[in-house]
Formats: structure tokens, sequence, C-alpha cells
């Protein structure tokens, strides 16, 4: 499947206001497989505890290897500064990117229990707020490339 | 842009992907969104039933040929979609390369 998945992504447009977003295995394996290679941009999505920060981090260092133009962490489910805090130290020891944060909330599990897309479920919530901001700030810095 | 999102299992990825997916298409932007995972759940993030996963046949495994410029797919993407993509709220367009009963496979 691999090998399908990286002709997929490396023959889909992306043609101005086109967007192709892949949800990877969550297994870092694949990436070493080259599933990637012909995307543009790789957020590792990462919570604030240690094995969840390396995941990410070797994922980070596999797509750049890969040749990735933009590879960065995203912090999900952050409660506090404390959890911020050690998002940000990880990134800056290891000099990554920072690209978004989305807070902890409890909206999210909810939809999953209700079998609901979080988006229909609960169109307010905090989370979805700063996941519209990161889409917003791909976007734009999409351009600069 | 070409976006690929990776995380450890439970790190809300799949969350992610199928959130922003829809929102970007909010914003006017055509989305194609590819399950890659081989435990596939971006339909449910992105709002399309599970049910609807059965209108869809799985993807053959002969999609790919060896040439001399390197690995091809058979088809264009295009018509890949056609056959094989469920459109999903939003106008977002869903692919999912492995489905649950054929995960493992490869």
């Amino acid at each position: 499947m691999h090998a399908t998945v990286r002709s997929v992504i490396e023959t889909a447009s992306s043609a101005d206001g086109e967007v192709c977003i892949l949800d990877t295995e969550a297994s870092p394996e694949h990436l070493s497989r080259g599933t990637a290679k012909y995307a543009d941009t790789m957020l590792a999505i990462v919570e604030p505890y240690f094995k969840s920060l390396e995941t990410g981090r070797r994922m980070a260092v596999l797509a750049e290897d890969l040749g990735l133009e933009r590879v960065a962490l995203v912090a999900n489910k952050i409660r506090d500064e404390h959890d911020l805090g050690a998002v940000k130290e990880f990134a800056e020891q290891h000099g990554l990117e920072l690209a978004g944060v989305v807070p902890f909330d409890e909206q999210m599990p909810a939809a999953e229990r209700a079998g609901q897309a979080p988006l229909d479920f609960a169109p307010e919530a905090a989370a979805i707020n700063a996941i519209d901001d990161l889409a917003a700030r791909l976007m734009e810095g999409n351009g600069r490339a | 842009m070409k976006l690929a999102i990776a995380g450890k299992g439970g790190s809300g990825k799949t969350s992610i992907s199928g959130t922003m997916a829809r929102l970007l298409a909010r914003r006017g932007h055509r989305v194609l969104a590819i399950d890659a995972d081989s435990n596939p759940n971006l339909a449910l993030t992105l709002g399309i039933p599970s049910e609807r996963m059965s209108e869809v046949p799985t993807l053959p495994r002969d999609l790919l040929r060896r040439t001399e410029h390197g690995v091809q797919l058979t088809k264009s993407i295009e018509e890949i979609c056609e056959s094989h993509s469920l459109s999903g709220p939003d106008g977002v367009t869903l692919l999912v390369m492995a489905h649950p009963q054929h995960a493992g496979t490869g």
C-alpha cells in the first residue's frame, strides 16, 4: 500500500487553491518507506509527554530526510502553560518548528463517543478554533514557497 | 498544498486531519482527504457515516506499474477518485487507501 499512497500523493494536484490532506499511519515506519515523500508539508501531532514528543521528533527527522519543504510539530491536548512550556522546550532543543497549539478540549473525545465529526458536534469548540487558525496560517505560509 | 499529518496513535492526528480538511473546504479550497492509516477512521471525523464506506470498492492492488521513469499509477488520480472516493460534508473528497477488512495487506 505504501507505494500506492506515495504515487497518489505524487500525482495529486497542488494547483493554487487545491489541498491534499494525508492522514498517515500511526507508526513512523511508513515514513521510512517514503509514503509522504511527495507532500510539501508534514505536521507531526504531539501531546505534551515524552513518548509522544519523541515519536513526533522521529517522524519529523524522517520527513526532513525525505526532503519535505516544511516539517513542524503541532501541540495537541494542551491543558495549561506547563504543557505548552514542555512542548516549546522540546521543540527548541531539537530545532523543530512549532506550527500550532490546540488546547485540550473535552468536546473532541465527546464527539468521538457520539460518533460525530467534531465540527458537527461542537462547531464552537476551542480546539476547532485553534485548528481553523492553523489552517489559515498554513495556507498563508504556503504562498511563500 | 500537499499536507501530511502524522503522529502517534491517540495523538489526535485523525481528528485534526478531518477537521482541518473541512475547514479548508469552507475557506474555498478544493480538498482531497486521503486516509492512509491501516485502521481508517478519517471518514468519521469528516462526518461521513461508516456505512457509506461500503459504497466504494477497495482500491485494486494493480494500480502501479514499473516504467523506465520509475513506478507510476496505471490510472489518473481523477479516474481513481471517480470510482473509489466518497464525497463528504463541505464538499471534501475522501479517498480511503485500505478498507478495515483488508488491513495489514500491505
